[in-house]
Parts: structure tokens; C-alpha cells; sequence
């Protein structure tokens, strides 16, 4: 079916385009991104000829960007032909490719789509009319039904360009599905017959999983654009660009009947198969000015998100169970999610540049925007008949059977406290900078910045039929598994109960200010220096203000011609007011009036001793030195150190994080006949953090009372280890063109831990054998690859390339250890089997012509 | 430096494949006997004026032109031997010593100063050292250096003595000059190419102020 929208999408946009050519535009900016695919980007093309001419009549040799490095040696100019005053380039690359081995596997499937057959590899068709600077091209690809792109685009230089495009980009979200519902890529997921909604054993589920043959679940992106700049006078131009982007696919996600952990043989934890069917619009449009002393931009930016589907509906196949004796679990198996709901997003924004005495430039942007949603709310709950726990077997809610509830109390839109989200943000956003140069030895700049966030409306969970506050727990399991768990506050039945109530408006306001200056030292020989300090202040957070406090420190020196060196130092303290652990009181049960403090009084929100790490104070050092050596005029040594550490001040939070690394890289080009490189870099990482459980749930929340105690403290320390690594050959050997890449990623990850006391331990009480620390498995994820290709020149129109892509990547992720022999385990069902190690061959033959 | 060697020999090999094509962006500097080449110029002066200050407007002056931009004309004119030119039965008997003499020659003398000095804030001028974006002529100085008396890098390297001070010479010929380029002249040297792609704006009215005003500027 994505073939279909591919195709279904071209009509409108042709017809976009046809009442689009007669406006006048300039040549600006495009509407969205150069488009490419793996087989461009992996295997290259086939005749790629390096003009000998090199990139300028006025300088010999291959140049050097500003920080030293070689540019590749351009290729040749087409040939054009002439026809008609049009100067034509036309070139298609056909050919087949072939892949062998784990072709399915969704790693090597990550954002491509390979299938063994014919392709278009690249059709590139570009006139241009000199006599008026008119213009036209195309350029498409297509490797599969869900693999393909087409652009276009056409304008006269000075005057107006129009530019539209199509894409389909895959990618895989799992090779190995199960799924023991049928209706997977709807929201409405069914159990297969073999199965009891709400009353099958782990076994009954287990024997059926078994029975499913894997499927391949993918994401498809289809997006359409269209966008247009127009040369109104030789200073103003309008422009406006257009695109919609559709998601179309189904994707691992989540399904909770309670915790099965706690509960053995009982609730449930389903990794169902989400549904994705939605689709973003986006405008953005204005007006810019560029005179000689005045620069001005008004533009509008909106974008529209909708979803197909308002919620997901799933079905539990697992029998709940309560845990009072001699009751029994109302049958409840139906669960739900609402779905992302719609929101519209609009900004304005207008932008002032005037030129200013000594070389220098005063800006000022001010915008307001507004994000909304209202999408329409569904019930707290989707059974029928009742949940709960009936405690005297008369299967009917009364004040006797009180823990046994209608499902009509909750199971309509008249048990929420109004029918729509009516929710909204308000954005400001104002920024001024200047620079001078008050001398040709010293610039200046500086500048202030202000954002607010203002959260419009909250939102009360409020049943007006029962009178309740809050939410239905995990769909209601949580109530058929512990009676008068209903996961809400009423004041009269449940006055002590603490729970969410409320949506949390997390209002936040900006102020930050810099300054900075660069100092000439010698010729070409730069000191600079910037402060920059900004304050946060955020609303329902831990501390009312932040205040990040950071100097940088630069030198780059590149006075010898065979060296460019750059490093660079900064140091950043994080700090502010007073830390309260718990500033969401008003989200919660808590604030409502004739609420009552249980017997032993409300619980602490969080130990007080914990830092959340974007708030808590922060000291950074961070160490940047960057060496581009050129030993030769054609070859380029550069090397490169870095390392940033930051110290937490938390006692419980995270403490360290500290990462390091260096990199090397060689590159040669003795000739526009040959390039070589080799690069080598790596890195690590160093997390550690600090935390404590709560052994009671009471009101003391200091580190070491008896709700947080010192001997239930616990410490993980997580090491991050990444190398990469490749080497390139390319020579032309007369009409042979030999190219060869190697590449390496190599990421590893161990977490390790320790803790005072088994008391830490959230469930397995020395469940560890008496260890009082440990480490779990590797996390490993490793991909080599090798390309070999052959390029013919057969004759100035014609080029043969064959090519051989081998990649094979190695996976250990201990989360899914076991998967792979059964997706059943208790109460809880894993659909995805999680990422797996591959070994493909890609080969391809592909003729290039030009027309 | 073998790299280099390889480069340049492949580009050397390319401009034989093309047609005598020269590359000028690694050209040496051109040392030449000026004593020497004073002796070999009677023909060239009968034209060019005494000391190459030529009399003729459509004629260049050669005195205090760079040797390195004179050497390369006049192989040119042996290299391109374009019987409709009359310059190429002048080189043709000329060894590569000669060229490098008279070229020396010419670069020691000293150019007479214009009759009528220009003013300095001329169409000409301000083409000549801003170039016109909206019609795409960049600015002469960059390569002619600001007062049209050759490139500023010229002393430090070679390749720059291959690009023509403009100062004080013929109107006529400047113009001559400038519509060859516009109009697709040979193209056969990189400087050459540079100034193609220069010189495709320039109208005839464009062409007419730059050569009037480089004329009446002191060499």
C-alpha cells in the first residue's frame, strides 16, 4: 500500500506545482532537506569522474577549509547538449542489487529497504536556459515500493523558484514480532481465538505465542513538500514553504494490568503492538528585506499535527486474581491508550539588523507563538459490566460489595470533569545581540535573551457520577487485584488516599546575557574570551531559580602554515535557591480540601537528600584541543582531544558524569586519481549516581531516618566505552575506477552496583546470594562493514559499476535474554524479541548513462 | 614534493591532451637579460613606441609591464600562431631566450605618465575597485591590485607577475582586450580563463569606463 500513497500523493502536488509556476521567486532557501538514500550514501556512483583542473584557476593545488583539512577534488562538469536555447544534463543510473543472508533483520533494515531486483539507482535531469537564467530539474531514486524519493524544482535565477518533492523512508521497528492479538497496524487489538479475553493461563498464552510465525513491523514516512521563494524587488523576497508528512506503520509498545513482578500468576504486563497513523503539517512563510544598512524578517511558522486514532484498545488475556481471600476478580480484560492527541502549533517572529559604527551589527528578534490542543477526552475506562473485587459473590456493587465498582461509573465521557483537553502554551521569546570591531585587532559582542513559557488551563480528573478524583489505575487491574485500589480520591470513601489529580503546568520564564571578545595576538593568532550567565525559572520544580554561570576561554593559532590549532577551555557552575523535594503538592490528592493525613501522616514525596540533575548545582570543566597538521600539501594529519567533567552536589542523584576521548585521522590526495584515509577515534563515558530506598512509607524524608536509612543506600556506576574506526581507498587506474571502505562502530556499556544492605533492594531481598554488589551483562552493539567497488568507464556515456556491501553487526542487550525461546514468561508477554546480530551481503550492478 | 611533481605532471599531460593549454598557477618567475633584449626589440618599438610607450591607442604599451605577463603573451603568439594576427610573424623566429629577454626588456622601462590623470571617483573607478553585484562583475582590484599597478602578492610569488598591471595603458587596446574575453577569446592559458568568466558581464558601455579611466591612471 505505501507504493499507492507514493502515488496517490503525486497528483496534488503536480497540481501544486502547476498553479504555482506563474508566482516569481528567488533562488533561496529549499523546502526541506537534499535528498539521498543508502545505496547513494553507502555505495557511491558509478562515474564520478575528479576534474584534473582541481577547484581554481587562481591558486594551484587542492585547497584547505579554515581549519586545515583537504577538499575533495570536484568532479568533472557535464558535458551539457543544447537544445532549443535550453542547456541540458541528463543521467540515469540503472542497474540490480541483491542481498543475501539476514536481509530481514531490522538493524541492517534501520531507515532502508532493500529488495533484491531491478532499480532506479538515480535519474538527474537539469536544463537551464542562459538567455533568461531559467531553470528545471528533477532528480529521483526509487530501491523499493517503500524506498523512493522524487524532487523538483524550477524558477528563474533572480526571479522566483518553485520546488516540490515526494519521500518514502521506511524503517524497520522489529524483525521478529509475535503477536498474540490479531489486528496489528489498527488500534483495535483482538486476542486470536485460541485465547480467553481476561481468563487464559500463562500456559494457554505461552502454547499460542508459540504457534505465530514472527512478522516484520515498519514505520513508513511519506512526505510531500512544496515551497516557493519569490524576487519581489532586488531587497525584498517572499517565500513560503509547504510540507505534510504521513507515519504509517505499527511499532512495539506497552499494555499494563498491574505489576506481575509483585503479583506472580496474577495482573499482567503486555508488550502490545501499537498502531502509527498520523501525519504533520507544516507552513512557514514571510517576508525579508536586506537593504545596506537594514536587514528585517516577518515570518510565520505553524504546524498541525493529527492522528488518525484517538485511542488504542487492547485485550488482556490473563485471569486476575485478588488478594483477599475468598473473594473473586470482576472478569476485566479490555485496556486502552489515548493516543497523541492533535495540536496545532503557531509562531510569529520578526527580526531587526541594523549596521553600526565600527564594522559592527545590532540585532533584535522578538516572537510569540502558541501550541493547543483540544482534542476530545475518552473515558477513564473501557470495561463493561463491573471491576473490582467482589467480596460477598453477588457479582453486584453495593455499600456491602463496596469494593466492586460499574463499569457505566467510568466507562463514559460523563465521568470526566469536562469533554475536551482545552489545554494550550503560550511562548515569548525576545533576543538581542551586537558585535563591534573597535580596532582590526579586537571584536566585541555581546548579547541578552529572554523566553517564557506560559502553560494556559489545567486539568482535573473529577468523575461527577461517583465524585471521585484522579485516575483509574492500570485499566482497573489494580482495583480487581488489591479491593479499594481504585487509584482515586473521594472524600468521603477514600479521604486519606494520595494520588495524581491534577496536570501539572510546568510554567518557565529565561534570562541569560553574554559577553565576549576575540583579541588579534599576532597575524593570524586569536585569544577569545566569553561570560555568559542565564537564569531559569521554573515553576512547580525543585527550586523556584538556576542560575548557570559559564566562562570560555579559546585560542587558535594557525601563524604556521602547516599547522591549525584550536583549544579551547570552559568552566560552568550550576547553582540556586533552596532545593524542595517536593514541589507538586498541587498535582496531587493532597491539596484538596477534606483530605485527611493517614495515621501516619502524609509520606514523603522523595528523600529530601536527592538532586534531580538538571537542577542540582554543577560544577563543569570541559577541555577541547583540535591540531590539523598538513605534513604535505596533499596529505592532512589532524587530531583531536576532548574531555568534559561535571561534579554533582548530590549526596542522592547523580553524582559524576565524565566523558573523554580523542580521535585520529590521515588523509591523502597525491592526485585527483587517488584518495586514501584512515580515521581512529574513541571515547568513554563515567556515570555515577547515588540512591536510597524507602524502606517505610512515612512522612520523615531525611537521609537516615527510618523512612530513608543509611543501610538501604545503593550505587550504580555505569562505564560507556565507544570506539570508531575505517580506512577509504579510491584510485583510478585509466577507465577503473577501485574503491574499498572499511568501517567500525563499537559501543559497549556495563552497569555495575553496590548497595549497604539487602533492605536497598526494591524486590529479591538478598535475592544476590549474600553479594553486596555486582554488575550486569555487557551491553554490546558492534557493526563492521566493507564495501568493494569496480567502476567502468565504457565510453564517455556509459559506466558499469559493480559493487559489494558486507556488513555484520553483533548485539548483546540483556534486557532480552531468554526472548529468543519464549516470548511467555508468568503474566507477561514480550511481542518484540529485541535487536539480534546480522551478517547481510549487499551486491549491486549498475549502468550509468547519460542521456 | 613527489606528490606535487605527480600532480603537476598530470596537469601538464591534461593541457597537452587539450590543446596547448598552459597552466599558470604554478609558473615560475621569468628571468630574462634586459641589456640583452634591448638589442632585440628595433622591430618591436617600430609599434609599441620608444621604450614600449606605444603612441598608438590600439597598441599596448609594454614599458614597466611584468615580465612574467609579457614573456607569457608573447609565447602565445607563437604557441596559438594565428596567421590573421601580425603579431605571429613577429615571434615566430624568436627563441625562448629572445622572449625572455624582450621581456625583460620591457618590464625595466618606464611607463610615461597619462596626459590627463584621472579623478579618481569615476564609473570606471568604482567598477574597478567595487565590481557591480547586481550584475555580477566582481571588482578588478582583487587581481590587479588597488591602483591597477598588479597584484599585491606579486613580489612573494611567481604566479602573480602573470596577471598584467592595467595602469596608464591603451584605451583602446584595454577595450579591445575586455571584448575579446566577454566574446569567447582564447582560452587557452588559466589566466585567460579567469578573466572569460570576468569579463561575461561587462557590457560595452561598462568596458568603455574601466578602459578610460585605467588610461588616464599613473603607472
Amino acid at each position: 500500500m505505501p507504493s499507492q500513497s507514493f502515488a496517490r500523493a503525486a497528483l496534488p502536488l503536480a497540481v501544486l506545482m502547476v498553479l504555482s509556476a506563474g508566482s516569481r521567486a528567488d533562488s533561496g532557501s529549499g523546502v526541506d532537506m537534499e535528498f539521498g538514500n543508502a545505496l547513494l550514501t553507502r555505495t557511491g556512483g558509478a562515474n564520478e569522474t575528479p576534474d584534473a583542473r582541481g577547484m581554481s584557476w587562481l591558486r594551484p593545488g587542492q585547497r584547505r577549509s579554515p581549519g586545515g583539512h583537504l577538499y575533495s577534488c570536484p568532479l568533472e562538469p557535464p558535458t551539457l547538449q543544447e537544445i532549443s536555447g535550453w542547456d541540458v544534463d541528463a543521467r540515469v543510473q540503472l542497474g540490480w542489487i541483491g542481498t543475501y543472508g539476514d536481509d530481514d533483520n531490522a538493524l541492517w533494515n534501520r531507515y532502508v529497504r532493500w529488495d533484491s531486483g531491478l532499480v532506479l539507482g538515480l535519474l538527474e535531469l537539469a536544463l537551464r536556459r542562459p538567455a533568461d537564467g531559467s531553470y528545471a530539474s528533477v532528480r529521483a531514486s526509487h530501491l523499493s515500493s517503500d524506498d523512493a524519493f522524487f524532487e523538483a524544482a524550477f524558477g528563474r535565477a533572480g526571479s522566483y523558484a518553485v520546488q516540490a518533492f515526494l519521500r518514502e523512508l521506511p524503517n524497520a521497528t522489529s524483525d521478529s514480532a509475535i503477536s498474540i492479538w490479531n489486528g496489528v497496524g489498527s488500534n483495535e487489538l483482538t486476542l486470536l481465538p485460541s485465547l480467553a479475553p481476561g481468563a487464559s493461563s500463562s500456559g494457554q498464552v505461552a502454547a499460542t505465542a508459540a504457534g505465530v510465525a514472527p512478522q516484520r513491523l515498519q514505520v513508513v514516512r511519506s512526505k510531500t513538500g512544496l515551497g516557493f521563494d519569490a524576487y519581489l524587488t532586488p531587497r525584498w523576497t517572499a517565500y513560503a514553504k509547504l510540507s505534510n508528512e504521513q507515519r504509517s506503520g505499527a511499532r512495539p509498545f506497552g499494555g499494563a494490568f498491574f505489576y506481575n513482578f509483585l503479583f506472580p500468576e496474577n495482573a499482567g504486563a503486555l508488550e502490545t503492538l501499537r498502531p502509527v497513523e498520523d501525519s504533520t503539517l507544516n507552513f512557514n512563510g514571510g517576508l525579508r528585506f536586506i537593504g545596506a544598512r537594514w536587514r528585517m524578517d516577518f515570518a510565520y511558522d505553524g504546524s498541525f499535527y493529527r492522528d488518525a486514532y484517538r485511542r488504542f484498545r487492547f485485550e488482556s488475556p490473563f485471569a486476575l486474581t485478588p488478594t483477599r481471600p475468598g473473594a473473586t476478580s470482576a472478569t476485566i480484560y479490555q485496556g486502552q491508550f489515548a493516543l497523541e492527541p492533535d495540536n496545532d502549533y503557531h509562531n510569529v517572529r520578526s527580526s531587526f539588523t541594523r549596521r553600526l559604527p565600527w564594522n559592527g551589527e545590532l540585532s533584535v528578534s522578538a516572537a510569540a507563538g502558541r501550541m493547543s490542543q483540544d482534542d476530545g477526552l475518552i473515558a477513564p475506562i473501557d470495561c463493561s459490566g463491573t471491576f473490582g473485587v467482589d467480596i460477598d459473590g453477588s457479582g453486584v456493587p453495593s455499600t456491602t460489595n463496596r469494593f466492586l465498582h460499574n463499569c457505566s461509573d467510568w466507562n463514559t465521557t460523563a465521568s470526566l470533569s469536562r469533554d475536551s483537553a482545552d489545554l494550550r502554551i503560550d511562548t515569548y521569546s525576545l533576543d538581542s545581540r551586537v558585535t563591534l570591531q573597535p580596532s582590526s585587532r579586537l571584536n566585541l559582542r555581546g548579547g541578552v535573551r529572554f523566553n517564557r513559557e506560559d502553560y494556559r488551563n489545567t486539568y482535573l480528573a473529577y468523575n461527577p457520577l461517583t465524585g471521585d478524583y484522579g485516575y483509574i489505575t492500570e485499566n482497573g487491574a489494580q482495583a480487581s487485584i488489591q479491593a479499594g485500589a481504585l487509584g482515586t480520591w473521594n472524600p468521603l470513601t477514600s479521604p486519606s488516599v494520595i494520588t495524581r489529580v491534577r496536570s501539572l503546568p510546568l510554567d518557565r520564564e529565561t534570562h541569560a546575557a553574554d559577553i565576549g571578545a576575540d583579541w588579534r595576538l599576532a597575524e593570524r593568532r586569536t585569544l577569545g574570551l566569553s561570560l555568559t550567565t542565564q537564569r531559569n525559572e521554573p515553576t512547580h520544580r525543585e527550586r523556584r531559580r538556576v542560575v548557570e554561570d559559564s566562562a570560555k576561554l579559546s585560542f587558535v593559532d594557525r601563524s604556521l602554515d602547516w599547522l591549525t590549532l584550536r583549544a579551547s577551555y570552559t568552566r560552568l557552575d550550576q547553582h540556586g535557591d533552596r532545593y524542595v523535594s517536593n514541589p507538586y503538592g498541587s498535582a496531587y490528592s493532597t491539596s484538596l480540601p477534606g483530605f485527611v493525613a493517614p495515621g501516619g501522616g502524609v509520606p514523603a514525596f522523595t528523600v529530601d537528600a536527592m538532586r534531580k540533575y538538571d537542577l542540582a548545582d554543577r560544577r563543569e570543566h570541559k577541555l577541547d584541543l583540535m591540531a590539523t597538521v598538513a605534513p604535505a600539501d596533499d596529505m592532512t594529519l589532524s587530531a583531536g582531544l576532548r574531555g568534559d567533567w561535571n561534579d554533582y552536589g548530590a549526596l542522592i542523584g547523580r553524582q559524576a558524569y565524565d566523558r573523554t576521548g580523542f580521535h585520529l585521522q590521515w588523509e591523502w590526495q597525491p592526485s585527483p586519481l587517488t584518495h586514501a584515509s584512515v580515521h581512529y577515534g574513541a571515547d568513554r563515558a563515567r556515570l555515577r549516581m547515588a540512591n536510597v530506598a524507602d524502606v517505610v512509607f512515612g512522612p520523615d524524608g531525611s537521609l537516615g531516618g527510618p523512612d530513608y536509612p543509611l543501610n538501604a543506600r545503593w550505587w550504580a556506576y555505569d562505564k560507556q566505552r565507544n570506539r570508531t574506526a575505517g580506512a577509504t581507498l579510491d584510485h583510478r587506474f585509466g577507465p577503473v575506477r577501485v574503491d574499498a571502505g572499511w568501517n567500525l562502530v563499537d559501543a559497549r556499556g556495563l552497569t555495575s552496583y553496590r548497595f549497604d544492605s539487602p533492605v536497598a533492594l526494591a524486590y529479591f531481598e538478598d535475592g544476590l546470594g549474600g553479594a553486596r554488589s555486582g554488575s550486569f551483562p555487557l551491553m554490546r552493539y558492534r557493526v563492521d562493514s566493507l564495501t568493494l567497488g569496480l567502476s567502468f568507464a565504457l565510453s564517455p556515456r556509459f559506466s558499469l559499476r559493480v559493487f559489494d556491501y558486507y556488513e555484520r553487526g553483533r548485539v548483546d542487550d540483556w534486557h532480552y535474554l531468554g526472548l529468543d525461546t519464549n516470548r511467555v514468561i508468568d503474566h507477561r508477554v514480550y511481542s518484540d524479541g529485541g535487536p539480534r546480530g546480522y551478517t547481510t551481503n549487499l551486491i549491486g550492478v549498475l549502468l550509468d548513462v547519460r542521456l | 614534493m613527489k606528490r606535487l611533481c605527480a600532480f603537476t605532471l598530470l596537469l601538464a599531460s591534461w593541457s597537452a591532451v587539450a590543446g596547448e593549454f598552459v597552466d599558470l598557477r604554478r609558473a615560475t618567475a621569468i628571468r630574462g637579460d634586459a641589456v640583452a633584449g634591448a638589442a632585440k626589440v628595433a622591430v618591436c618599438v617600430a609599434c609599441h613606441g620608444p621604450d614600449g610607450n606605444a603612441v598608438v591607442p590600439a597598441f599596448p604599451a609594454l614599458a614597466g609591464q611584468h615580465a612574467g605577463y609579457l614573456y607569457q603573451s608573447l609565447d602565445g603568439f607563437r604557441r596559438r600562431a594565428d596567421p590573421a594576427s601580425p603579431m605571429t610573424s613577429q615571434v615566430q623566429n624568436l627563441s625562448d631566450a629572445d622572449l625572455r629577454d624582450i621581456a625583460a626588456y620591457f618590464a625595466s622601462r618606464r611607463r610615461t605618465p597619462p596626459a590627463v590623470e584621472t579623478t579618481g571617483d569615476s564609473p570606471g573607478a568604482r567598477l574597478f575597485r567595487e565590481g557591480d553585484p547586481s550584475r555580477g562583475i566582481a571588482p578588478c582590484q582583487g587581481c590587479h591590485g588597488p591602483a591597477a599597478q598588479g597584484h599585491p602578492l606579486r613580489a612573494g610569488m611567481a604566479r602573480y607577475d602573470y596577471y598584467p598591471a592595467l595602469a596608464a595603458q591603451q584605451p583602446d587596446y584595454l577595450a579591445a582586450r575586455l571584448r575579446h574575453y566577454r566574446d569567447g577569446g582564447p582560452g587557452d592559458t588559466s589566466n585567460a580563463l579567469v578573466m572569460r568568466g570576468v569579463a561575461r558581464y561587462l557590457d560595452d558601455a561598462a568596458i568603455a569606463e574601466l578602459a578610460a579611466w585605467l588610461a588616464a591612471t599613473p603607472r
